[in-house]
């Protein structure tokens, strides 16, 4: 049933720098997301602006005058440009890895991180596509263990991509013990 | 996964083995029954409140209030005998059944082998009359307790070895084990614990100041402040106080034995292997005398119960908790710990379990094993990276312990992360851990 797990170091044994503390396993390289993701994220900072927008424009008209409103448009338009550039940087920022054991989850551009679930802790998988997602023919997995703050998911796969990796999960998983 | 309900006709009944609940569990739902009837409505058909502040009984009114009770009563009667009645349970194969149906067959079937732990618990009803009820707790969900309300005292305990047999794959006859005891918490030490912690202090200096300035100025404003500070400091300091008299741990082959309470006493019995994580926290003042606390992860325990059901030890020596510790995790505390770059964080990790140390003031030690890692995170906030700093975590079930190796250098927690992944990996595996395979 248990296959020893093949996990040993790569030799000879080196050692990260510092800018790779949070790269890919020794040896691998990163799956990238799909990138319209850049998009959906784009899309999504355009209608956040779209709506704070006019509502914040109003509200400030009332105490702030046409001085007032000027800056908040301004505010909101580069809020929406820094949006707009930081997309690029969160789509390379992401990245997933299924090894023999676990699946490898790296995010973030300010704070990073990596998160490594292993097969046989995984309960369940499930793939999820809002609204603008369904739009761009993207979804989004997600790996749920006995542990609350594991949090693994990847977002911004193409719909059939992300149904093959839950398949593979799923298989993947009923091989494990969960808890 | 949680436990089912099925409808089946009751030809499903087994003809042997059915148990049902002591018979006093009647008369103590009639009596409920009506007592609430009393308080609600009988009372206020009874006396009569007249405009002086006194209360008259007018001799109609005890008429009627007879002509009122006596159904009321009999009704109560019928329902507690029904569900007495009506309430079999029985154990069939590795599943403890419970069938609450009355016209038909309502049965809930209990997989034993998910057992999280069985609690037996007296209410003070309960001691006086020498009934006691049966807690079964299982993974998954806060609807997944199976309370048998009540057993005779004899019963319950027989029926708590049962089950924890059955659900440690040994026969149902197999006699209870025999526990070893591990220490218990005297009165003092527990009234002391609960006085010397810096919340409760600052509370009782804060109220006896806003009473001596009441006094002095003769103000009584001041009590819109003391009287919630009172009743925060009897709910911080004497709920736990009542709830954790004689407190008294032993160790069975089938699992931890607690048992504590003044009021309602409680014997709660984890099995060793539901035990998922481990906390030992040192207060501030408590570290003065060496004690500490241990509270623990149990899977299954959800919202509440999680939160009543965690404390392993109230208060006890630094060195028993860390004994207890050992008890069901390979000895934490001989695990060589390394500073990260803070002076007040530490990690480090034997071949079964992973321990950090964390706080300058409250010290805490998290303890987890290795097999029962869930996932491992790698984390830096944007001011953990200026400082070139990162944390490593390891993910357990929801419960008072998190596990994080907090400030480590960001090269040294990459290889902490990737050396706990391998090693959760074997330990799961069941293999064995080469001694060193790094470095």
């Amino acid at each position: 049933m248990n296959e020893q797990p093949q996990m040993m170091p790569p030799e000879p044994y080196r050692q990260r720098s510092r800018e790779e503390a949070f790269g890919p396993p020794d040896g691998t390289r990163w799956w990238p997301l799909s990138p319209r993701y850049r998009w959906y994220r784009r899309l999504v900072a355009a209608l956040v602006a779209a709506a704070v927008g006019p509502v914040g424009a109003f509200v400030v008209a009332r105490s702030a005058g046409d001085v007032g409103v000027l800056l908040w448009v301004l505010a909101v338009v580069i809020g929406l440009v820094l949006a707009w550039v930081a997309a690029e940087q969160e789509y390379q920022a992401w990245g997933f890895l299924e090894r023999a054991d676990d699946l490898v989850v790296t995010s973030g551009v300010f704070g990073r991180r990596v998160v490594i679930v292993p097969y046989g802790r995984m309960q369940f998988v499930d793939v999820t596509s809002g609204p603008l997602e369904q739009l761009l023919g993207l979804a989004t997995v997600r790996l749920h263990t006995a542990a609350a703050t594991t949090d693994a998911r990847v977002p911004g796969l193409p719909t059939a991509v992300a149904d093959q990796l839950r398949d593979r999960l799923a298989r993947r998983g009923d091989q494990g013990s969960g808890l | 996964m949680t436990p089912y309900f099925t409808m089946a006709p009751r030809a499903a009944w087994p003809a042997v083995g059915a148990r049902r609940l002591h018979w006093a569990t009647a008369p103590l739902r009639a009596l409920t029954i009506f007592v609430v009837y009393f308080v609600l409505f009988g009372m206020w058909v009874l006396v009569v409140p007249s405009g002086d502040g006194t209360v008259t009984i007018p001799v109609v009114r005890i008429v009627l209030f007879v002509a009122l009770s006596v159904p009321v009563a009999l009704v109560a009667g019928g329902v507690g005998l029904w569900h007495w009645w009506a309430l079999r349970y029985w154990i069939e194969g590795d599943d403890l059944v419970v069938d609450t149906g009355i016209v038909r067959s309502r049965i809930r079937r209990i997989p034993l082998s998910r057992t999280q732990g069985v609690d037996v618990v007296q209410p003070l009803v309960g001691r006086v009359l020498g009934l006691a009820e049966v807690r079964v707790e299982l993974a998954g969900g806060a609807s997944a307790e199976i309370v048998l309300r009540y057993l005779g005292e004899r019963e319950a305990r027989a029926l708590r070895a049962e089950l924890l047999a059955l659900a440690a794959g040994l026969p149902a006859h197999t006699p209870e084990a025999p526990e070893r005891p591990f220490g218990r918490v005297t009165l003092g030490m527990l009234v002391a614990s609960l006085l010397l912690r810096i919340p409760v202090l600052l509370a009782v200096a804060a109220f006896f100041a806003f009473v001596v300035f009441g006094i002095v100025f003769g103000e009584l404003g001041v009590l819109a402040v003391a009287v919630p500070l009172l009743l925060g400091l009897l709910q911080g300091v004497v709920a736990p106080l009542v709830r954790f008299t004689e407190f008294a741990i032993a160790v069975a082959p089938d699992g931890i034995r607690l048992r504590y309470g003044l009021f309602e006493t409680r014997v709660q019995t984890i099995p060793p292997g539901r035990i998922q994580a481990a906390r030992v926290t040192e207060p501030l003042i408590w570290r003065v005398f060496g004690w500490a606390r241990v509270e623990v992860t149990v899977a299954g325990y959800g919202g509440d119960r999680q939160a009543l059901s965690s404390t392993l030890l109230p208060v006890g020596p630094r060195w028993a908790a860390f004994a207890l510790v050992a008890e069901f995790f390979p000895s934490p505390a001989e695990v060589p710990l390394t500073t990260g770059r803070r002076e007040h964080a530490a990690a480090g990790a034997s071949r079964e379990v992973f321990v950090t140390r964390r706080g300058w003031a409250c010290r805490t030690w998290d303890v987890v094993a290795f097999a029962r890692a869930q996932s491992v995170r790698l984390t830096a906030t944007p001011w953990q990276r200026l400082r070139g700093l990162a944390t490593v975590h390891v993910d357990v079930p929801p419960g008072p312990v998190q596990v994080a190796a907090v400030d480590r250098d960001v090269v040294e927690a990459r290889e902490l992360a990737d050396e706990t992944v391998v090693r959760a990996a074997l330990a799961r595996a069941g293999a064995a851990t080469p001694e060193r395979w790094a470095r």
